[in-house]
């Protein structure tokens, strides 16, 4: 249903969860001696990103030296992934990795320290592209009467011109 | 005891439960499943990987074996305390290892309903894709040389994107790993994406606006009637 307005919860949705920087923390940590390095730039991810959530698609930004913005329309969703490690699950936290047909191989946008991220799958996969109603193949039976009217109408005015020179003849 | 094990690891590893269908038709959905040959697939891959391990292990053994004999005491020490450490990692990750294998083995779901397809594997990384038909651009089977003996077989469905990186093998595609019914779940693919015959990338919205097709057919229904009149009054003007 695209257009169709987005649940409170979702819309309101702004900035991760605080539990994101622990994990960004550790993250850091395993970089050892570049720690103080990966550590700011992981605060400073941590403090610029910003979600937004709106009838057409996503929105996410982050970073001040590198400023970072990404837009993204929910029909053009390909897939959604969602990753955990353990320790991530320990934390409360799943990333949910939404992929485009942009050529990237890897994923075009992740949606990390998301509060609920089951019900933010569901809810994009609730905007993607052929979730909903309807099989393409439906709307093409539609249109088979009409060609099928058309023709009588060629038909019928066949016939028409076939009596118009008869008569001239 | 095994299974106070298993309840135990995954608790401590917070792995999620079964995952829930997507939304879809009622009663749509289709789970399937690893393969029984797969667990075996995957202690045969087990198998061979510490199999290398041994060998590597030994080769490191016996070269740390000679300063052992000709070295004073104090290196001897070092070098079996070493040594002894080397191979209690060993023995442990090949244990954990192998619960593993059953873990991976059971805890992988392929689930397929009238609109999308989701599949959940993993204990340690948990990863979960869903895709629906529209977005599917093909599917593909791969099996290997001892995948086909133990009857097994790779499904693979791509949708669109993604090709060359170093990743690739990770996003834009599902897995349906060591199915043995890979024919089936093909079949049963295909004939979803038959409904949907302009799958993968184009349109926006594929859904013809119904609106205007009915319109229109009401249009042509209404020419059709006054072609019908226009050739009956002619009609009735030539015999006349």
């Amino acid at each position: 249903m695209p257009g169709a307005p987005v649940p409170p919860e979702i819309a309101h949705l702004e900035r991760p969860r605080d539990e994101l920087l622990t994990w960004y923390f550790l993250k850091a940590l395993a970089t050892v001696f570049l720690f103080p390095v990966t550590m700011l730039m992981f605060y400073f991810r941590f403090h610029t990103m910003r979600y937004k959530f709106d009838e057409e698609g996503i929105h996410m930004a982050w970073g001040i030296l590198m400023r970072h913005e990404i837009m993204l329309n929910y029909s053009r969703i390909q897939d959604i992934q969602l990753h955990s490690n353990v320790i991530e699950r320990w934390l409360g936290l799943t990333r949910i990795e939404v992929q485009t047909a942009a050529g990237a191989s890897d994923s075009e946008m992740t949606l990390e320290g998301l509060p609920d991220p089951e019900a933010m799958r569901d809810f994009l996969y609730s905007r993607m592209r052929g979730a909903h109603t309807a099989t393409p193949g439906a709307a093409n039976a539609v249109s088979e009467p009409l060609e099928a009217v058309l023709l009588e109408v060629a038909s019928e005015l066949r016939a028409i011109r076939e009596i118009l020179e008869a008569r001239r003849a | 005891m095994i299974r106070w094990l298993r309840t135990t690891i995954l608790h401590l590893m917070r792995t999620p439960a079964e995952p829930q269908p997507p939304d879809g038709s009622a009663g749509s959905a289709r789970v399937f499943r690893a393969g029984r040959n797969y667990y075996r697939w995957r202690l045969a891959l087990w198998f061979i990987s510490n199999l290398g391990v041994v060998i590597l292990l030994t080769v490191v053994l016996f070269a740390l074996a000679r300063p052992v004999r000709v070295g004073p005491p104090w290196k001897r020490y070092i070098a079996e305390s070493f040594m002894a450490l080397l191979v209690i990692a060993f023995l442990a990750s090949a244990f954990f290892t192998f619960l593993q294998q059953r873990l991976n083995y059971e805890l992988r779901w392929y689930v397929i309903t009238d609109r999308c397809l989701r599949i959940r594997s993993g204990i340690l990384n948990v990863h979960e894709i869903t895709t629906t038909f529209a977005n599917i651009q093909e599917v593909r089977l791969s099996a290997g040389p001892l995948q086909k003996v133990l009857g097994l077989a790779d499904v693979e469905v791509h949708s669109a994107g993604g090709g060359s990186g170093k990743r690739s093998s990770d996003s834009h595609v599902a897995r349906f790993e060591g199915v043995d019914n890979a024919l089936e779940i093909r079949d049963f693919i295909l004939a979803r994406l038959r409904q949907y015959r302009d799958s993968g990338l184009g349109e926006k919205d594929h859904a013809r606006p119904s609106g205007l097709s009915e319109g229109s057919q009401a249009a042509a229904q209404a020419v059709l009637t006054e072609a019908r009149g226009l050739r009956a009054a002619l009609f009735y003007l030539s015999l006349t």
